[in-house]
């Protein structure tokens, strides 16, 4: 087959894409212009991470901007390189992960960053369920900003949660509750965190009822379309525009199951994904497999954010689904997280995207890949990657990977 | 009348070609070194290999491309190499689980099902230590050619190591042990200690199953041949042409595609 150039799109574009342009520009014009209308309605911006309890900071009326998601919008438009260049110049290795190092670039240079960059925070909220890069790159942040940094810090789990690190984490978030009202000067109110929690479980509701829809063959999604529109999931769960926003999209993708319309053409192979989207090469990554009637028809990545709320009171719902979050999990977790998957979307192979950026996702990759294929009979592919950071991408062999295993999938005869 | 299918394997440093018929034998093969102009070398060393048997490309039922080089390559379906070279080395050898694969600038580890498919594969990624290229850059600085390197290991009776894993940096290390006075034949075997140390790390990755064969460029040099042989704690298979069991594959695969 001869490669060409051609811009056919080799999937199906989505109509509440829309929806989805219209409610995240009013998130990030919002944000952009916190200045202007946060003193005066008494709301904070905090930068959080991914895996914050953001339902307590929105009780207490802060608004939450993401460094992670940031990162993400600066590598999809081609900045994350200028930006970590920045970073590098500054002091910070090659080896430190590329969210990080290009959301510490366009705080030093915000002119490189897409979107302005981001608003300066009046707070820090770092929680170490995702990784423990996020703790030292929270401090520089709050030192290079002078603001309070929040930590709340959920014990790994080898098993299951021990009553002794739920109690610990609880206690941490009583104690951040009294901090947030120090901060803001608004009473923690346990009423209104109930609110949260449960707008919070209806948004994610139905990001799992959506994606449950791609068990359907062909599936109405692709795995660039669930990178797309978790947007919302992270960043405005708990609000009611994403609530709508959701309910367009699950709609869409019901009709698309009851039509038997895939999100590429002629599904032959069904996939799972394992890791964070290659970010920079989301397009052209993806339609290697496209082109070949490979469709991804879920991931753990954005799968990540359709976990239903643990039971308990709102604190100890919190405490639970905050600590219980995959990559805070052992590798056999994972594992038989990957193979249910496999069995439940009835997925030919899966793909594993080693990720030079994340380690706690990335390190124990080869024992999960060895352990499903074994469980399921299913090839699975590593691909080495990075998240946002193009220059650990190398285009040849990554074909050359992706072809030799999508040609395993084909009787030559 | 008789049908003829080609194998083309365009790789970093060398074309094979090979032409068998329809009762899978071998007719004839070809290799030349690849250089810049790899397309047209291929078109060219295929045309002589077909000539030598007096048939042209019109004659050709059908033509698989591999390697680097396989997408701009003129053919009927190009594949990757992992396909060929599991389609080449199963006809080979039918009792192959493992194939290890060290050419010009990667090396590979493919495990095979018991029917010649591929079950699981790994690749070395961005880096050429433990490739054909690595060993070139090494005989390179110690001003001897490739194909006398085997010769020269069996006579070392004291390896050096090679402790870095980087091309670059391994040959500054070489460099530093010729001043320090280290015998050629020594230094050699440490080059190839390294070699089979990594490709023998990959392998056990993969997972390691018996028969095990050892193809591509680099199989034809002894000194990592033995090296690797030790490290594994088995014997290794090596096809008499390791250079061209991937186009090999290739010519198999078109007649399959064709049958």
């Amino acid at each position: 087959m001869h490669t060409t150039k051609e811009k056919r799109p080799s999937y199906r574009p989505l109509v509440s894409n829309k929806v989805l342009q219209q409610t995240m520009g009013r998130y990030y014009a919002l944000t952009s212009w916190h200045r202007y209308w946060g003193k005066f309605l008494r709301r904070p911006l905090a930068w959080v991470t991914s895996g914050a309890p953001v339902e307590l900071l929105r009780a207490f009326n802060i608004h939450c901007a993401y460094p992670e998601q940031y990162a993400a919008i600066y590598s999809a438009r081609k900045a994350t390189v200028a930006l970590c260049e920045v970073a590098e110049a500054a002091g910070y290795s090659q080896d430190l992960c590329s969210y990080a190092r290009s959301n510490i670039g366009g705080v030093l240079r915000p002119d490189l960053a897409p979107l302005g960059g981001m608003p300066k925070p009046d707070l820090l909220v770092a929680c170490n369920n995702i990784c423990g890069t996020v703790l030292k790159w929270y401090e520089v942040l709050a030192r290079h900003f002078n603001v309070p940094l929040l930590v709340l810090d959920t014990p790994f789990m080898t098993d299951q949660l021990t009553p002794q690190a739920k109690d610990f984490v609880i206690e941490q978030l009583s104690a951040m509750a009294a901090d947030l009202a120090e901060i803001t000067g608004r009473r923690f109110n346990e009423k209104k965190l109930a609110e949260q929690m449960n707008l919070s479980r209806k948004i994610t509701s139905l990001w799992i009822e959506t994606r449950q829809y791609c068990q359907a063959s062909p599936s109405p999604l692709n795995a660039p379309d669930l990178f797309i529109n978790m947007a919302p999931i992270v960043v405005l769960r708990g609000s009611q525009k994403g609530i709508n926003f959701y309910s367009k999209l699950k709609d869409e993708i019901k009709e698309r199951v009851e039509l038997a319309q895939g999100a590429i053409e002629n599904e032959r192979i069904r996939l799972v994904w394992d890791n964070i989207a290659i970010w920079p090469q989301l397009f052209s990554f993806y339609k290697m497999f496209s082109e070949k009637g490979a469709c991804f028809v879920t991931d753990t990545y954005s799968g990540g954010w359709a976990v239903e709320q643990a039971p308990g009171t709102p604190i100890e719902s919190m405490a639970t689904t905050y600590t219980e979050v995959f990559l805070n999990r052992s590798p056999k977790f994972r594992a038989n997280q990957l193979i249910n998957l496999i069995k439940e979307y009835r997925a030919d192979g899966f793909v594993m995207h080693s990720n030079r950026s994340c380690k706690p996702y990335s390190l124990v990759q080869e024992v999960i890949r060895r352990e499903v294929m074994r469980e399921t009979g299913v090839p699975g592919l590593m691909i080495e990657a990075d998240m946002a950071d193009p220059r650990a991408y190398a285009e040849e062999p990554v074909r050359n990977r992706v072809q030799a295993f999508l040609e395993t999938f084909d009787d030559l005869k | 009348m008789s049908n003829y299918y080609v194998g083309v394997d365009i790789g970093s440093l060398t074309v094979k070609v090979v032409l068998i018929n329809n009762d899978l034998e071998i007719l004839g093969q070809a290799k030349i070194r690849a250089g810049y102009h790899g397309r047209e070398v291929a078109i060219r060393l295929e045309e002589q290999l077909l000539a030598d048997f007096g048939l042209t490309i019109n004659q050709v039922t059908a033509t698989v491309a591999t390697g680097y080089g396989r997408v701009t390559f003129p053919s009927d379906r190009e594949l990757s190499e992992i396909t060929c070279q599991a389609k080449g080395i199963s006809h080979l050898f039918p009792s192959s689980r493992t194939i290890i694969d060290i050419g010009g600038q990667d090396s590979k580890v493919i495990k095979l099902l018991p029917n010649g498919k591929v079950a699981d594969f790994t690749m070395n990624d961005k880096c050429a230590a433990g490739t054909g290229r690595f060993l070139e850059v090494m005989a390179t600085a110690l001003e001897i050619e490739w194909h006398e390197i085997g010769e020269l290991v069996s006579s070392s009776e004291n390896p050096t190591k090679i402790s870095s894993f980087c091309t670059v940096f391994a040959e500054s290390e070489i460099i530093s042990q010729v001043s320090a006075g280290a015998l050629k034949s020594d230094i050699l075997a440490g080059v190839c200690d390294s070699v089979a140390s990594r490709v023998a790390s990959m392998t056990r990755r993969t997972g390691l199953e018996t028969d095990i064969v050892f193809t591509g460029g680099v199989a034809l040099n002894r000194g990592v041949v033995n090296a690797l042989t030790k490290q594994l704690g088995y014997p290794l298979l090596v096809f008499q042409e390791p250079v061209i069991t991937a186009a090999l594959g290739a010519a198999l695969l078109a007649r399959e595609i064709r049958k």
